[in-house]
């Protein structure tokens, strides 16, 4: 019983060691809060994808929709590709939607509006961003041979993740809240014989915080 | 050894020749068949008939794509199945019926009674992964070209069209997932562009405006 203990306890302390340090800065700027949270209205978190070097990537905004959910279990995240096939093509990055005055074009087709209506989708999240990796150093080097094989090096990166959410009010066609999210973070990778990654969960907490600033906003338990 | 070879049991030269093919298969280039699932579009059907005709170009489309150097390697993406899927849930859901011919509309061909016939056409595709860019995305652009004839092949209208997909480099994901994946967001590109250039395109603007109504058809004629 101890050594089954043990062998659980002795990798999670070490996987909790292994990771590297992230820095992270939240900023929020709300404009019109719904003081009793959304109700039974949905809300849609949806990436913008009209940059041509990056790419919000998709499951970022499902882990955002996640951390949401699962703290408010009242808060109904519509998935973002369930949203983009329903409503298609209107939320493709060529169609979609720049302002929020758009929207009232769009509600000019009539299944559209129909669709919104019938999904209850009180607020659209917008989130624009992308983690990249940056400075770059180290080398490492790996062998096989009859006796084994292995590595030896030693090489660090930066991740850095950077997005901003912005949120849309679909009855008032208007914006009412925006929140921005910086994270940084160091990663080591030491090789003797096996390579030991020590990763900056930069992603998870970039994650993490607008997630939380998402959930004060629509909730009424935050 | 040559002797050995020649009179080895059936299973070694089984073994032989499926190892030289694995070999032989690492050569080869990489190949994509693009696979998808596409939504049907939300919009009022327009009140026409609308044939569509694929030719074999565009039913089985492929892209190759040499390597320049000893690094790089060969592609093959065949989009076909993929484009033939995606028209069709989009024109089904664009037009109020969708007829598929089997031959080109022309002078003397017998052609089902519609108002209007497609032929689409993918004049070019390019594609571009992180290796050739140095920029984490991987990209898939294509142009095409539609034809809108009538019965008798007589042009309506033609026009061009481009269509654009990227998906970044993610984590355990490889480069064939990723391409597919791409030219998946093209493809749905390319219907979401269809969709709200189609009655734009002046050509096909003036042609609803002044098209001659068909009479209404009987019963019989519908079922046929």
């Amino acid at each position: 019983m101890n050594h089954t203990l043990l062998r659980l306890i002795i990798p999670g302390v070490f996987l909790t060691l292994a990771t590297g340090c992230v820095t992270s800065t939240v900023d929020e700027m709300v404009f019109d809060e719904p003081s009793e949270g959304i109700g039974d209205a949905t809300v849609v978190i949806l990436g913008r994808r009209h940059a041509s070097d990056y790419e919000t990537e998709p499951d970022f905004i499902e882990c955002v929709g996640k951390h949401i959910a699962a703290r408010d279990k009242s808060i109904e995240v519509i998935g973002e590709l369930e949203f983009l096939n329903a409503l298609y093509p209107w939320f493709e990055p060529r169609t979609a939607p720049l302002k929020p005055s758009d929207i009232d074009k769009l509600m000019l087709q009539r299944p559209v509006a129909q669709k919104l209506t019938a999904l209850k989708t009180e607020y659209l999240i917008w989130i624009d961003g992308s983690t990249v990796r940056n400075d770059s150093a180290g080398s490492m080097a790996c062998g096989i041979g009859p006796g084994g094989g292995g590595c030896f090096g030693f090489g660090t990166w930066s991740n850095d993740a950077d997005y901003e959410a912005t949120i849309w009010d679909f009855t008032d066609r208007a914006e009412v809240g925006r929140v921005n999210t910086k994270a940084t973070g160091q990663s080591y990778m030491p090789a003797v014989v096996i390579p030991i990654p020590i990763i900056a969960p930069v992603q998870g907490t970039a994650c993490d915080g607008i997630g939380e600033q998402l959930l004060q906003f629509l909730s009424g338990h935050y | 050894m040559s002797g050995s070879m020649i009179f080895a049991p059936d299973w070694r030269r089984a073994l032989v020749v499926l190892g030289a093919l694995a070999l032989l298969a690492g050569c080869g280039p990489t190949e994509v068949v693009v696979k998808g699932s596409f939504p049907p579009p939300l919009l009022e059907p327009l009140p026409l008939t609308l044939g569509v005709w694929y030719g074999d170009d565009f039913a089985h489309h492929e892209f190759s794509d040499e390597a320049t150097g000893r690094s790089g390697s060969s592609w093959v993406v065949k989009s076909g199945e993929a484009q033939v899927q995606m028209w069709d849930t989009l024109l089904t859901g664009m037009f109020d019926r969708l007829v598929h011919l089997d031959d080109r509309p022309g002078p003397g061909q017998v052609t089902p009674v519609v108002d209007a016939v497609l032929i689409p056409h993918v004049d070019e595709l390019q594609y571009a992964i992180p290796a050739h860019t140095n920029v984490k995305v991987y990209e898939i652009w294509m142009r095409y070209r539609f034809e809108l004839v009538t019965t008798d092949g007589q042009p309506i209208a033609e026009w061009t069209m481009s269509a654009y997909g990227k998906t970044p480099t993610a984590f355990m994901q490889s480069d064939q997932a990723a391409v597919n994946l791409a030219a998946v967001v093209a493809l749905r590109d390319a219907g979401a562009n269809f969709a709200t250039l189609f009655t734009r395109v002046p050509a096909v603007r003036d042609w609803l405006q002044h098209r001659p109504q068909r009479r209404p058809r009987h019963a019989a004629e519908v079922q046929l």
